[in-house]
């Protein structure tokens, strides 16, 4: 029974440990321009179509881009610069939605389908090898003996 | 018991013929609409910075004075952000020059210009030719419009006398679209 679940064990463990990883924020001392340059990555360019802050070179990028700077050189979180920007634009100058309130739908619906395909698939094996064998009788033996014969 | 007769050639190139003048008829039709609509004008949007204390301005005007919001409290002020090569800007200058004129003798309601992406020479040399002597705030750096979450010109923001922001213009205004905004907020008691 223990080696059964022994694969599942070290698989589940597997995906937890790579979406920990995959969620960490690299941890450690972030330098001022590795700030920015992540912040800007999150924030739509304004005055163009399907860009990022960081990779757009219009005025209106270049002056977000100073400011998230300024703000970080003055102590402010990443938190209070994206609070910021969407208190003069809206949800919608975010790129990533945010993940509270209805948005926050967006990050859990895809972890409930995951869960609950994962449900799934475990009731599906658990019912495929619970099916025992069919035991064949005679004429079982003949029915299949005459359809062989008949092709 | 009946026999299924496949189309003919001739009945499928009807077919074809008719599939293709439907789909004519509705390009045309989708060509014509874009083509003939009026441009959009007076369009008013939403803004988080609707019923919150307008951010304040300050900074060089085009007559070397400091020029401030904050000098115009009590009055409605009509914030316009602009410059002076983007065409519905210009298209929108002489409903701005007859918006102050019509309220320069009740000292109600002022303009105020902000500009984005242009130089002072040039909206001095435009409003040499076009009219317009209202206060303009040069905004170098895009701050004022950052403050203000502007995403284009012209963006027009009329600011209430106890200095609350109250509507937002993405597209050209007209003055008797302000005025209209006025109107009903002057209605509406607030």
């Amino acid at each position: 029974m223990t080696k059964r679940w022994l694969p599942w064990s070290a698989m589940a463990l597997l995906v937890v440990g790579s979406l920990a990883i995959a969620g960490a924020d690299g941890g450690g001392e972030r330098t001022v321009a590795g700030r920015v340059d992540a912040i800007a990555a999150e924030v739509r360019c304004p005055t163009c179509e399907g860009l990022s802050v960081a990779e757009s070179e219009s005025a209106a990028s270049r002056t977000i881009r100073d400011d998230i700077r300024r703000r970080v050189e003055a102590g402010e979180s990443d938190g209070e610069i994206r609070a910021y920007l969407v208190s003069r634009f809206g949800k919608d100058i975010l790129l990533r939605p945010e993940a509270t309130g209805v948005s926050g739908l967006v990050w859990a619906l895809p972890v409930v389908v995951g869960v609950f395909a994962l449900a799934g698939l475990v009731v599906a094996f658990r019912r495929s090898r619970a099916r025992t064998a069919v035991e064949l009788s005679d004429d079982d033996r003949v029915l299949v003996e005459q359809a062989r014969r008949g092709r | 018991m009946t026999a299924t007769v496949p189309p003919t050639g001739r009945r499928r190139g009807h077919t074809a013929r008719w599939v293709a003048v439907a789909v004519g008829l509705i390009i045309a039709l989708f060509v014509g609409v874009l083509a003939t609509r009026s441009p959009a004008i007076d369009t008013e949007a939403d803004t988080p910075l609707l019923g919150r204390q307008a951010p304040p301005i300050e900074g060089p005007g085009l007559d070397g004075g400091t020029v401030r919001l904050a000098d115009h409290r009590g009055k409605f002020v009509l914030i316009n952000f602009f410059n002076s090569w983007c065409v519905p800007c210009r298209e929108e200058h002489p409903e701005l020059v007859k918006f102050a004129a019509r309220h320069a003798a009740t000292g109600d309601a002022v303009v105020l210009g902000v500009i984005r992406d242009d130089t002072p020479d040039e909206v001095r040399r435009y409003r040499t030719e076009h009219g317009g002597d209202w206060p303009v705030v040069d905004d170098p750096r895009g701050v004022v419009a950052l403050d203000y979450g502007v995403r284009g010109q012209p963006e027009t923001f009329i600011v209430a006398p106890d200095g609350t922001i109250v509507a937002r213009y993405i597209s050209r205004i007209t003055a008797d679209g302000v005025d209209e905004t006025l109107r009903r907020y002057r209605g509406s008691g607030a």
